[in-house]
């Protein structure tokens, strides 16, 4: 395994909070004007991989109240963190381990800050997100295999495949919070007089606090290093194995680091803090959610009659000659 | 209603992917009229490339050599592309082109091959890795000196050669990757060029360089070979660490020195993976029979255990590898190979440690450029570059061209790249020694990936990815410290 320090994620992938803001309205803005457009939001994805992207409708033929609502950015985040937890869900069907359930987490964190999810359905994604994560962490599951387990389809799997990966520009390394939270766990076990039961607990404790921290925008953030030694000094409040100020003390000077130790503690403040807001979508919004993104997606229409044929006869002709029928209302 | 983007894309060098989609959303009539219709032949990606032939080929695909046409005004630089086949299981993109393309993406390093562009090709899902394009490789070079020259590689280039591999071994091995797989036909050499006589580590366990197509595969051990393979892993052993690549460059220079293979056993292919006696045998038969006051654990590998009449059958007393590769027994350069073929894997000679070997610090140094000798007067061999097969299209089909064209192909070939360019060009470069480069500074974001590892800030010894690029070879290395952290010993 290559090492953080010059690896894609610290390079490309810990972004500002300013720069996450401006990622989802980005997208958020990209899908709605899709939706004025053209009617839908949807992109299609063949089984060649490719995507399709939906075209503009010919003539203005709603009146503006009917036509559908994209979501806002808010409503966008819950079906992420919804999603998430679903993929947490999913992971432990299978009795993954951690390191697989996080590198799907950061896969499906960081596709969608290049598209909306009215863009690609996050069902399929965060699907998609496992198995390519189950690929990467040498844990080969078959589409199949996984499609069944939860009886999906698993060419959908398949066919989301390359633009995921796409989406990840094959940055597929990506660093966890466990592994850190071991290492220093072994680190304070050696200066410290704990019993053997209450590292146990304590690091029990901390990956219980890593995977609080998982389902927020954190590890977007903030390294994993980072995000380990806030779960730590969170299981350490209840269990007061170090005195963790001093440890904190302790690490920076070690490393000759030009961080001070309320630096530091700022950082695990608003890690902190990211824990605190997280917020789980009612079941109500949930209904309202989907219920827009349904019409989001035009189903129900004629569109998908239209979309069977079009993967059908899938050549660059038929969809020239479609394009000058008039469009469906 | 929908449409399509274009059917390839490209990836990396440019702020890459969201740009590109944004680009091709709402305009996917114009780009349906470049990417499709009448020349569906050449993929859209492709064209960005002339393509010359193929050059390789492995069970997961096919490596060609390709030209860049941009910058027009220039020759083009060249690329080679390995194509891989999507995994046959149906079971989506092919997992060792993943593996390889993940890593590469990670590393960078001026004796580690470089991963230029991804391309995605829809129509049959497979994937395309572009890499910098290196003309020669440790296999040709040796089967040059042996058949062609019939005499030996010069010290000078053999010193170079082996610094510069255990240089990106080092690198590969402090961040904690294990090739696995070293053998001369996968250590490139640059060709004439900035880079010339640089080494570049290929073929992440992945698909095999060049074979002569015209050549029966079994003529040529070097596909299956299990000559650099180190005995812990002939014996069996479940787990094996960076130590099985020091092997396979303690064999690989005894062969630079002597041209032949160290230990040429017959391959035993009865089952999937079966127990290689005669390959053992060979090493034995050199080195001596291995003991466990040298091995402590040798008596707990399985084949040791399990085959013992077979193994343990001819007892060879003697270590005769001084006289094989006719170097004296008190020489550096033998002492140094010696304990790169050091039995017990956990006293084997580390990468970094063979950087500090007295061999490479005794005349001649070792220099950027392993192929130009340092001493003026010193002849400059022309190595042949690499077969070149003209004749086939990027989908690895033949095209049905007439066996005339086919000749004036290769013969263009030849003149393109061989002996025309790059006659005997003395340099002078008795100073230029490379350095093993310092640790970077250590701080708590370096900290954070590897904690788990390593939570108290020790020095992890670890070669920092300092690709020094030198824009001219003549230059003289920058004296340590400009530009570099200061030097820390890294672990010994």
């Amino acid at each position: 395994m290559a090492d953080f320090q010059t690896s894609t994620h610290r390079a490309k992938w810990i972004f500002t909070p300013q720069q996450l803001v401006d990622k989802y309205r980005t997208t958020n803005q990209r899908a709605k004007q899709m939706l004025e457009k053209c009617g839908t939001t949807k992109m299609e994805v063949d089984a060649d991989g490719s995507v399709t992207y939906p075209e503009p409708q010919a003539t203005e033929n709603s009146d503006k109240h009917s036509r559908p609502k994209s979501l806002s950015c808010e409503e966008e985040e819950f079906m992420r963190v919804y999603y998430e937890f679903k993929l947490r869900e999913v992971c432990g069907a299978f009795y993954f381990p951690h390191k697989i359930q996080a590198t799907a987490l950061t896969y499906f964190k960081r596709f969608y800050l290049q598209w909306s999810v009215m863009e690609h359905d996050p069902k399929h994604i965060m699907l998609t997100c496992i198995y390519s994560a189950c690929k990467i962490e040498e844990n080969h599951v078959s589409a199949e295999e996984l499609g069944k387990g939860i009886s999906q389809d698993h060419q959908m799997i398949l066919n989301y495949e390359m633009i995921v990966l796409q989406s990840l520009e094959f940055d597929l390394i990506v660093y966890a919070p466990y592994r850190p939270v071991e290492g220093f766990i072994h680190d304070i076990e050696d200066s410290s007089h704990a019993a053997e039961d209450q590292i146990q607990m304590f690091k029990d404790s901390a990956t219980a606090e890593v995977d609080k921290i998982m389902l927020t925008n954190a590890p977007l953030l903030f390294t994993p290093g980072q995000l380990a030694l806030a779960a730590l000094r969170n299981a350490n409040e209840v269990l007061g194995v170090v005195d963790f100020e001093s440890y904190l003390q302790n690490i920076l000077l070690r490393q000759s680091s030009e961080h001070t130790v309320p630096e530091l503690i700022n950082i695990l403040d608003s890690i902190d803090s990211w824990v605190k807001k997280y917020k789980f979508p009612t079941e109500r919004d949930m209904k309202h959610i989907n219920r827009k993104l349904k019409s989001c997606w035009g189903h129900g229409s004629h569109d998908d009659k239209k979309r069977e044929k079009k993967s059908k006869h899938k050549s660059h002709r038929s969809s020239h000659d479609s394009r000058n029928a008039p469009a469906p209302a | 209603m929908p449409s399509s983007d274009p059917k390839l894309l490209w990836l990396f060098g440019s702020a890459a992917l969201v740009s590109q989609l944004l680009k091709t959303m709402g305009d996917g009539s114009n780009n349906r009229g470049s990417g499709g219709g009448g020349n569906s032949e050449k993929p859209e990606w492709l064209q960005q490339y002339n393509l010359i032939g193929k050059i390789g080929e492995g069970t997961y695909g096919l490596v060609f050599l390709a030209k860049t046409k941009s910058p027009p005004s220039s020759r083009g630089k060249s690329i080679a592309i390995k194509k891989f086949k999507q995994s046959k299981d149906g079971d989506g993109v092919s997992p060792t082109a993943i593996r390889e393309i993940m890593l590469l993406r990670e590393i960078t390093h001026e004796n580690v091959v470089k991963l230029v562009n991804v391309h995605i090709n829809h129509n049959d899902m497979s994937l395309y890795l572009a890499f910098d394009y290196a003309e020669h490789d440790l296999y040709e070079i040796i089967r040059h000196h042996r058949e062609k020259l019939n005499h030996p590689i010069n010290q000078y280039t053999v010193k170079s050669l082996l610094w510069q591999l255990l240089n990106g071994l080092n690198y590969l091995h402090s961040n904690w990757i294990v090739h696995r797989d070293l053998k001369p036909s996968n250590i490139l050499v640059m060709g004439d060029g900035e880079e010339h006589g640089a080494i570049k580590i290929a073929d992440f366990g992945l698909a095999r360089i060049y074979q002569a197509p015209l050549k029966p595969l079994s003529d040529n051990g070097v596909v299956v070979t299990i000559w650099y393979r180190a005995p812990e892993l002939l014996l069996g052993a479940k787990h094996y660490t960076s130590a099985v690549d020091m092997w396979a460059v303690g064999c690989i220079f005894a062969e630079l020195l002597t041209l032949k293979p160290l230990f040429q056993g017959a391959e035993a292919k009865s089952t999937p993976n079966p127990f290689q006696l005669d390959q053992l045998d060979k090493i034995f038969k050199i080195l001596g029979h291995p003991t466990q006051e040298k091995w402590p654990t040798l008596v707990n590998l399985p084949h040791w255990q399990s085959d013992i009449q077979h193994i343990q059958g001819h007892k060879y007393e003697t270590n005769a590898l001084h006289s094989v590769v006719h170097l004296s027994p008190k020489s550096a350069p033998f002492d140094l190979l010696s304990k790169m073929l050091e039995y017990d894997p956990r006293k084997r000679i580390t990468a970094a440690q063979a950087l500090d070997h007295e061999y490479f610090k005794m005349e001649p140094s070792p220099g950027r450029n392993a192929l130009v000798p340092v001493q003026p007067g010193e002849k400059v061999i022309n190595y042949p570059t690499r077969p070149v097969d003209t004749n086939t299209d990027f989908e690895g089909t033949t095209s049905l061209q007439p066996p005339q064209q086919m000749v004036s192909g290769n013969a263009m070939m030849a003149g393109a790249h061989g002996m025309g360019r790059g006659g005997p060009r003395p340099m002078h470069m008795g100073m230029q020694r490379m350095q093993p480069q310092g640790m970077a500074a250590y701080n708590l974001q370096a900290q954070a990936g590897m904690g788990g590892m390593n939570p108290g800030g020790m020095p992890m010894g670890r070669g920092v990815a300092q690709a020094h690029q030198q824009p001219h070879l003549r230059r003289k290395d920058p004296p340590m410290g400009a530009g570099y952290p200061p030097q820390q010993k890294s672990r010994r």
